[in-house]
């Protein structure tokens, strides 16, 4: 079957012969094609975000699954070992083995949002060496994250201020009590960026929230099996075959909440623990939403 | 069908058995309720349990409670919210329960089943059978309904959940009815409805039982139940909306947003689409498509016609990221690329997050040769149908050559929402913001909670709001 994307050839790379810039480069260069924002693209980094058009290289999420193929066909690795994860029946990871096609599974790509950070997953992974000095200029998802939303409101600011300085008697003054509230928002969002601990207790809650969903499934994995249980001496085997089936969907939908919640661990974990490099990005767009709040304050 | 003097004497033993323990039974409620779980009820909780004992003390006859039912343990909580340990001794007052059999009569091993069966047997429940269609399952479902009767012809109160089960989004829907508790007041005339909502502030969907430590608010009214020359849909209709204001009600004073609802449009003709396709579209590579799609959903695409293969992955796809932004209005972000957390039914026109099992309402508005636009409903409203427009308002354009697409969409979202409402009467009086990464609607210096969804893709912009 001729698949188009076929036509374009791509010599896929050893990833333990070839340091993490370069690794970085080829990923950028990979989702070229996919990006809608030429401006951003054109002077992206490692941390340019793949979503987004303010800072974003405008990817459109009906490609996201195109970012991961596109750098599993670039690069080959050692961990090609399949290997069964302990206590998790039919699931597998990756050890290492033979040089062979790189496999990104389910869910490792989660935190993947810009070539950075896909960087540091195969890191994470194994499939390339830890280099410290390298990982020390990644900006966190967490912070992508944050700064992204941060990016949004200055912008949506901007835009709603220069909107209502031009109009005049009762619209403008419907304008400005919008404008008023944005900017309000703003600068809470501000105050929010510029505490690390103020960042991580919010993200905190999301992590909480989290927590409570995965507990829930658990409460509901016992009842099951309690069910079972219960059926066991009972001898229908239509209806202990039926909830094993329950049993089975929700230990998949324990499987999909853990995932879950280790992202929001991570990001919870990590918007507390704030590096130089984040710190300048951080900056970055508080500067932009300091602009846009002293812009709309004028007009009022 | 009559009861058999053995069914009477049953219910008439169990009844004596469960008034003898009343009083300890509604102590350990409410202690198990406190401090095995930490639930808590309002500061207003006197109050509200007065004016609802003011109207049912006016009324001497039946009383079928009926709530909204999210989780397993909800008769234990509504009995515990709504019944005052005062009234404890009102033994006509205390309400009988149907629980599912299969869900509490066989739970554990012996000796927990035995106590289980033995505190169901107390707190007067008459086990109910929801599944199958064979007679012996009918019969059964009969006799538990003529006990229901029979307990309300006597004077007494029966808890039934009028939704027939947990509601999977976590909303009751007021235009999708059950009749049953409708035909069940026509067989007991003098009967009234108490209703009740009543769930967690963090309860997103239906779970075993509400988290710990939780705010159980609710809000009740005791209505009428038949009148005279009502249908069974007439009494049933007149439950559910006035279950459906409680609803809001209930949901005015919540933190969380109450409309949760996404779009997404998809340009069929744009060429990045069409990447991982085979030439005649017909097929497509099988790990780009495992990663997008769960084993059912791929079963479901390979079984169309081959020249609906292209269009049916899209229109998978396009489910899903609405169903996505929706589910994050609601506080439930599903990772980026994570795709197969989310299953979509395409006949059933719903999709479910596998993880939390909450459950989608989806419909699609714009589906050509040229593009696809979907709506998801998670909560807050009515998605529609081809006879009922439903709560859901929605635009797809093009976008104009050289525009932004997303500074398109979002300024094509504002006129829509002006255009949409005589009092906004101008875009100019309204703006976008953003709130944990979502747009919002921002209307005289307000943020509304309309859950404006914005989308583009290709050539098209696309918005979507829920206004109930």
């Amino acid at each position: 079957m001729a698949f188009m994307r076929k036509q374009a050839v791509v010599e896929a790379i050893d990833l333990n012969t070839i340091t993490p810039e370069d690794a970085e480069k080829r990923i950028t260069a990979g989702v070229k094609k996919y990006a809608t924002s030429e401006a951003n693209y054109a002077k992206a980094d490692g941390n340019t975000p793949y979503l987004g058009h303010i800072v974003g290289m405008g990817i459109e999420s009906s490609n996201l699954a195109d970012i991961t193929m596109s750098i599993e066909r670039q690069f080959l690795t050692k961990m090609t070992n399949k290997v069964p994860v302990d206590g998790a029946a039919g699931e597998f990871k990756f050890a290492a083995g033979e040089l062979g096609k790189l496999r990104i599974l389910d869910g490792q790509d989660a935190l993947a949002a810009t070539p950075g950070l896909s960087v540091k997953m195969l890191m994470d992974l194994g499939h390339m060496p830890k280099n410290d000095a390298y990982l020390a200029k990644v900006v966190s998802f967490a912070y992508v994250m944050a700064c992204g939303d941060g990016w949004k409101m200055a912008d949506a600011l901007k835009k709603m201020a220069a909107k209502a300085g031009a109009l005049q008697g009762g619209e403008r003054a419907e304008a400005l009590a919008n404008v008023r509230t944005l900017a309000a928002q703003a600068k809470e969002y501000d105050a929010l960026l510029a505490d690390a601990a103020k960042l991580a207790a919010a993200k905190q809650k999301t992590y909480a929230n989290d927590k409570t969903a995965y507990d829930a499934l658990g409460s509901e994995l016992a009842v099951v099996l309690d069910k079972i249980k219960g059926q066991s001496a009972g001898g229908d085997a239509a209806a202990l075959a039926k909830l094993r089936t329950e049993e089975a969907e929700i230990r998949t939908r324990l499987k999909m909440s853990a995932a879950k919640l280790r992202v929001s661990h991570e990001v919870a974990e990590a918007a507390g623990r704030r590096r130089p490099v984040e710190d300048a990005k951080v900056a970055e767009v508080r500067k932009a939403q300091q602009e846009a709040v002293a812009l709309a304050e004028s007009l009022s | 069908m009559a009861l058999s003097p053995e069914d009477l004497s049953s219910l008439r033993r169990q009844r004596f058995v469960s008034r003898a323990v009343a009083v300890p039974l509604s102590v350990f409620v409410s202690a198990a309720a406190r401090l095995r779980y930490g639930y808590r009820l309002p500061r207003e909780i006197a109050r509200l349990r007065a004016e609802i004992w003011r109207k049912l003390d006016a009324h001497d006859g039946p009383v079928i409670w009926a709530a909204n039912h999210l989780t397993l343990i909800d008769s234990f909580l509504v009995y515990w919210a709504v019944f005052p340990f005062s009234r404890v001794l009102e033994d006509r007052r205390i309400p009988w329960s149907t629980p599912e059999y299969t869900n509490y009569y066989r739970l554990g091993g012996r000796l927990k089943s035995a106590f289980i069966r033995a505190l169901l047997y107390c707190c007067r429940c008459i086990p109910f059978l929801r599944g199958g269609e064979d007679a012996a399952s009918e019969a059964w479902r009969q006799n538990a309904f003529d006990k229901c009767v029979w307990l309300l012809r006597e004077g007494g109160a029966v808890f039934v959940y009028p939704e027939a089960g947990r509601s999977r989004s976590g909303w009751l829907e007021k235009r999708r009815p059950k009749d049953f508790l409708g035909r069940m007041a026509l067989e007991v005339p003098e009967a009234k409805f108490l209703c009740v909502y009543l769930r967690s502030d963090s309860q997103l969907g239906t779970t075993v039982r509400p988290p710990e430590g939780s705010l159980l608010r609710f809000a009740c009214d005791l209505i009428d139940g038949a009148r005279p020359g009502d249908s069974a849909r007439d009494v049933t209709q007149r439950l559910f909306d006035r279950l459906a204001e409680l609803q809001d009600q209930w949901w005015k004073d919540c933190p969380m947003p109450k409309n949760c609802a996404g779009d997404d449009v998809v340009d069929l003709k744009s060429p990045l689409l069409r990447e991982n396709f085979s030439d005649g579209l017909d097929d497509a590579d099988p790990e780009w498509l495992e990663r997008h799609l769960t084993p059912k959903e791929l079963s479901a695409l390979r079984a169309r016609p081959a020249e609906g293969f292209f269009a049916g992955f899209w229109r998978l796809f396009c489910a899903k990221e609405a169903c996505h932004k929706a589910l994050a209005r609601a506080g439930l972000v599903v990772p980026h690329g994570a795709f197969r957390d989310l299953q979509v039914d395409l006949f059933a026109r719903k999709a479910v997050h596998v993880a939390t099992g909450l459950q989608l309402d989806l419909r699609f508005t714009d589906d050509d040769a040229d593009k696809l636009h979907c709506v998801a409903v998670l909560r807050g409203g009515f998605i529609g149908d081809d006879e009922t427009p439903g709560d859901v308002l929605w635009n797809v354009a093009e976008v104009p050559p050289g525009a932004s697409p997303g500074a398109f969409a979002r300024e094509m979202a504002l006129d829509f929402v002006a255009s949409c409402n005589d009092e906004i009467g101008s875009p100019v009086k309204l703006a976008l913001s953003e709130e944990n990464g979502l747009p919002a609607v921002l209307w005289r210096g307000r943020a509304r909670d309309w859950s404006l969804s914005l989308s583009h893709s290709g050539r098209y912009a696309a918005c979507s709001l829920l206004v109930s």
